[in-house]
């Protein structure tokens, strides 16, 4: 189904400039004031009564050093607190935290409770030079403790802490890319069989005898979430099916990035099928941002135009049991996939068939066929296979070295945490 | 006023529960009222929100002053985010045919970002850390475990090896691998079900606002 | 080349930001990044709002089925555009936030979303139960364990579950129907969830692979 093109196409899109034009003319007359909280600070230098001085000691050890793996914009602090801060009739009501740059004048940091003993200073500048000190106040005492030797916070270029991760994800990486190159060669590798896949074919020629749409929903999240990129893929080979058969594809969608993509997507696919003529940019229609609105659009869809086929492939939250059920309830045979656990139950329930987390991203390689795109699912496994093996030797590590204290399964233990711990 | 929202807000209820009994007039209503004021209302805040809020503030900070009416440091200019202009503009491109391919850079940008981004994010809260969570003692680390703890701890093990063999593309899920794997997939249906079980009463609980509203705001017959 | 560009600029921001989470002074970007996003969303919501008046504008015009529904989305949209971009109504004025207590645009939200959003989100009762009943036949093995496990959970929320089995006595109270399902929550649910994320990690990384590499590139549309 080809629409002609006609003068009046752009002018919403026009009429849309104009009013944002008009906007940015009236955002120059805003101002703001501020306020500082810094300039709100209390006085530090407060009067003392000449009678019942309640005396307290200052913190002590207060120690400054530069934060590691970073861009040179953090320091650490560290102090012992004053002994005359107790948990129970403390005589220190608090501390406040001082801060020298560059020799200047002292500027308050940042006021502490009682117990404080350590403080982040973040957003430095690695050039200047930086030292602390601390006051610890009673009601009419302060005790101020010796200043911090000054520092500068230092710039590293690499993060040493991540070292692990970046082997872990070098090892998985590398074996993905691994697999793909071998396959690029004309290595056969085996895939086993995915029901929900294996049904795609099916699917769409159901709705292309029946003469009934397909209506296909990426989910409700825009292009900056991983589902729905897949979501986005797995209609690139579907919409190969769709235009070889010349189906008809039905997208609502409720982001406009998602629109702008999906049209790319559906519009290639017809190209490469020899039949430009049949693409409309009306097959994908944005509806609403509001989660339920989109919902309460997409069900008006179903119920009014039954579509033959349901594919509900990206992210998906409550509302993926109203969509289901409704797809359910006009006959629809339906194939969804999440990677959201929560919302999994819901599409077993309703749908026909379902995509388990891994097997949403694992779908458009899989329904290429293309031997590259098949090496990427056997460096997931070889992920797979590590994970599963760092378990079994973890536990039973574990297990064998507190029930027997033996050293060597303790140590194995320690190296497979701080393998597989994050910082 | 507030009496005539709410028989607005009791309209737009009724019509919509109207739709489990068959698509109608009022459903169709409600819905298109829906659509295009909610979708109105989310331009708005989003335009607020990220092109004054962040990019117009950003690139031009407005100046602050302290009580005594004097002139402080504010922030300084982000340049940065013209970027961010620039490439919102070349989304724009896509109504000039001629120059709509100039869009796909825009597009191209946010896909490389969004898959850098979550390779490694996913990575290690996904992987990482629950692998690093499922290393445990069977018994506990003094054998303080009671059985039932141990049994537990024995399932959890079993249940997400079971569960990883499942998942397996390279092996066809035939003899003992087969076998591990339904007890994987068994793992998983509990799991399905927990969740399931879990939800259900959340949603009746939504049910029960709608109907205090409808019969206490509305109809003040609950009190 | 229409092609090309846009994969080598997936490609150069994809490794850029995987290489940031190891070089600090590059550790920000992932932010930025973000802000980019918002801004660019921002801007693409021409195309998608537009496209919105374009197609029920279109819809009136040719006077198609339920034509006057597009007319009430029109007026609903413009009308919502026009309060909130000018900030109509709203006692603080244009340097007020559009969402401001007691602003018309806030009162709209209180009076017509939210309802509408509470009402579409409290359906979920009725198809819960509905969804329920159809999964609840247990055709198979596997639907059965989903059934037993869903009842436990759904019995052991309520008072009801303690009623049916607190008779058991203590030294078998793991047979209570509470106490199972804390077990089940905590043990086989907790080993599910485990092995379903793990898998979603390591598919998020072939995924993400395949994009960066160029090998995943329908998103991009063809050669024209």
């Amino acid at each position: 189904m080809h629409v002609g093109k006609s003068t009046s196409l752009y002018l919403p899109q026009l009429f849309f400039l104009f009013l944002f034009i008009c906007n940015f003319l009236l955002l120059s007359l805003v101002y703001a004031q501020t306020d500082d909280p810094l300039l709100n600070s209390e006085d530090s230098s407060v009067a003392i009564p000449d009678s019942e001085l309640v005396v307290v000691a200052p913190v002590t050890s207060l120690i400054a050093e530069d934060y590691k793996y970073d861009d040179g914009k953090q320091i650490n602090l560290s102090w012992v607190p004053s002994i005359d801060d107790q948990l129970v009739g403390s005589k220190v009501l608090g501390y406040r935290l001082f801060r020298i740059i560059d020799d200047g004048k002292p500027e308050l940091l940042a006021k502490l409770r009682c117990g404080a003993n350590s403080y982040s200073d973040g957003k430095l500048k690695s050039e200047s030079v930086y030292s602390y000190y601390l006051e610890a106040f009673s009601k009419n005492f302060i005790a101020t403790s010796t200043r911090t030797v000054p520092i500068s916070p230092e710039r590293e270029w690499i993060n040493f802490d991540r070292k692990y991760l970046f082997l872990l994800a070098f090892i998985i990486g590398g074996a993905v890319i691994f697999f793909i190159e071998s396959a690029r060669r004309g290595k056969k590798l085996f895939v086993r069989k995915i029901a929900g896949l294996e049904a795609v074919d099916e699917a769409i020629g159901r709705a292309t005898e029946m003469g009934r749409p397909i209506l296909f929903i990426p989910g409700i999240l825009d292009m900056n979430d991983v589902q729905t990129l897949a979501g986005i893929t797995i209609l690139g080979r579907v919409s190969q099916q769709i235009a070889n058969y010349d189906t008809k594809i039905r997208m609502p969608v409720s982001r406009s990035l998602v629109m702008t993509a999906a049209r790319e997507t559906i519009k290639a696919a017809y190209q490469t099928a020899g039949r430009p003529d049949q693409y409309s940019d009306d097959m994908v229609n944005y509806v609403t941002d509001e989660q339920f609105g989109y919902v309460a659009a997409v069900d008006g869809i179903m119920v009014r135009e039954k579509p033959a086929t349901v594919f509900l492939m990206g992210a998906f939250f409550a509302e993926s049991l109203i969509l289901a059920e409704t797809g359910n309830s006009v006959g629809a045979i339906q194939i969804a996939g999440t990677a959201r656990p929560a919302q999994l139950p819901f599409f077993i329930a309703a749908c026909d068939f379902t995509l388990i987390g891994e097997e949403l991203f694992a779908a458009s390689a899989y329904l290429s066929g293309e031997p590259k795109q098949l090496g990427s699912l056997k460096g997931q496994d070889v992920g797979k296979g590590i994970a599963m093996a760092a378990i079994l030797i973890g536990v039973l590590a574990e297990t064998i070295g507190t029930a027997w204290n033996v050293e060597f399964m303790n140590d194995v233990v320690r190296w497979l945490t701080i393998l597989f711990t994050t910082q | 006023m507030e009496h005539v929202a709410l028989w607005i807000a009791a309209f737009l209820t009724l019509g919509i529960y109207s739709f489990l009994y068959k698509d109608n007039i009022w459903y169709k209503l409600c819905e298109s009222i829906f659509v295009g004021i909610s979708a109105g209302y989310w331009f708005v805040v989003l335009f607020w929100d990220n092109i004054y809020g962040k990019f117009w503030v950003g690139v031009f900070p407005p100046k602050a002053y302290n009580d005594a009416g004097e002139l402080v440091n504010s922030a300084e200019p982000d340049y940065l985010l013209i970027v961010g202009a620039v490439l919102g503009v070349m989304m724009i491109s896509r109504l000039i045919p001629k120059i709509g391919w100039v869009s796909r850079w825009p597009l191209a940008f946010i896909v490389g970002s969004t898959s850098g981004l979550y390779l490694i994010n996913y990575f290690t809260s996904n992987m990482m850390r629950q692998v690093e969570a499922t290393i445990i003692p069977l018994f506990g680390m003094n054998y303080e475990l009671s059985a039932y703890d141990i049994i537990g701890n024995l399932v959890i093990v079993i249940g997400t090896f079971t569960g990883l063999v499942y998942f397996f593309f390279s092996k066809e899920h035939k003899g003992w691998f087969g076998r591990t794997a339904k007890i994987g997939i068994w793992t998983i249906m509990i799991t399905f079900g927990a969740s399931f079980g879990y939800t259900v009463m959340s949603r009746m609980s939504l049910l029960i606002g709608r109907i205090d509203f409808l019969f206490g705001d509305w109809l003040g017959l609950i009190k | 080349m229409k092609r090309e560009i846009p994969l080598l600029i997936t490609f150069i921001v994809g490794v850029v930001l995987i290489v940031s989470v190891f070089v600090p002074p590059t550790e920000t970007l992932g932010e930025d990044f973000s802000v980019f996003f918002d801004i660019i969303a921002v801007f693409a919501f021409f195309l998608g709002g537009g496209n919105l008046v374009q197609s029920h504008f279109s819809k009136a015009r040719k006077r198609q089925t339920d034509w006057g529904y597009s007319i009430v989305t029109l007026v609903g949209f413009v009308a919502m555009l026009t309060i909130g971009l000018f900030k109509l109504g709203n006692p603080g004025g244009i340097s007020a936030p559009p969402t401001a207590e007691g602003s018309l645009f806030q009162e709209i939200f209180d009076f017509v979303i939210m309802p509408l959003s509470a009402t579409m989100y409290s359906l979920l009762a009725f198809f819960v139960a509905s969804a329920s009943y159809r999964a609840f036949r247990a055709k198979n093995r596997e639907a059965t364990i989903l059934l037993v496990a869903a009842f436990i959970i759904l019995l052991g929320r309520t008072p009801f579950g303690m009623l049916v089995t607190g008779w058991i006595p203590e030294s078998f109270d793991i047979l209570q129907i509470p106490n199972m399902a804390i077990w089940i929550m905590n043990s086989p649910n907790l080993a599910g969830q485990r092995a379903i994320m793990i898998g979603i990690g390591l598919g998020v990384v072939s995924m993400s692979l395949r994009i960066i590499l160029g090998i995943e590139r329908t998103y991009l549309g063809g050669d024209d």
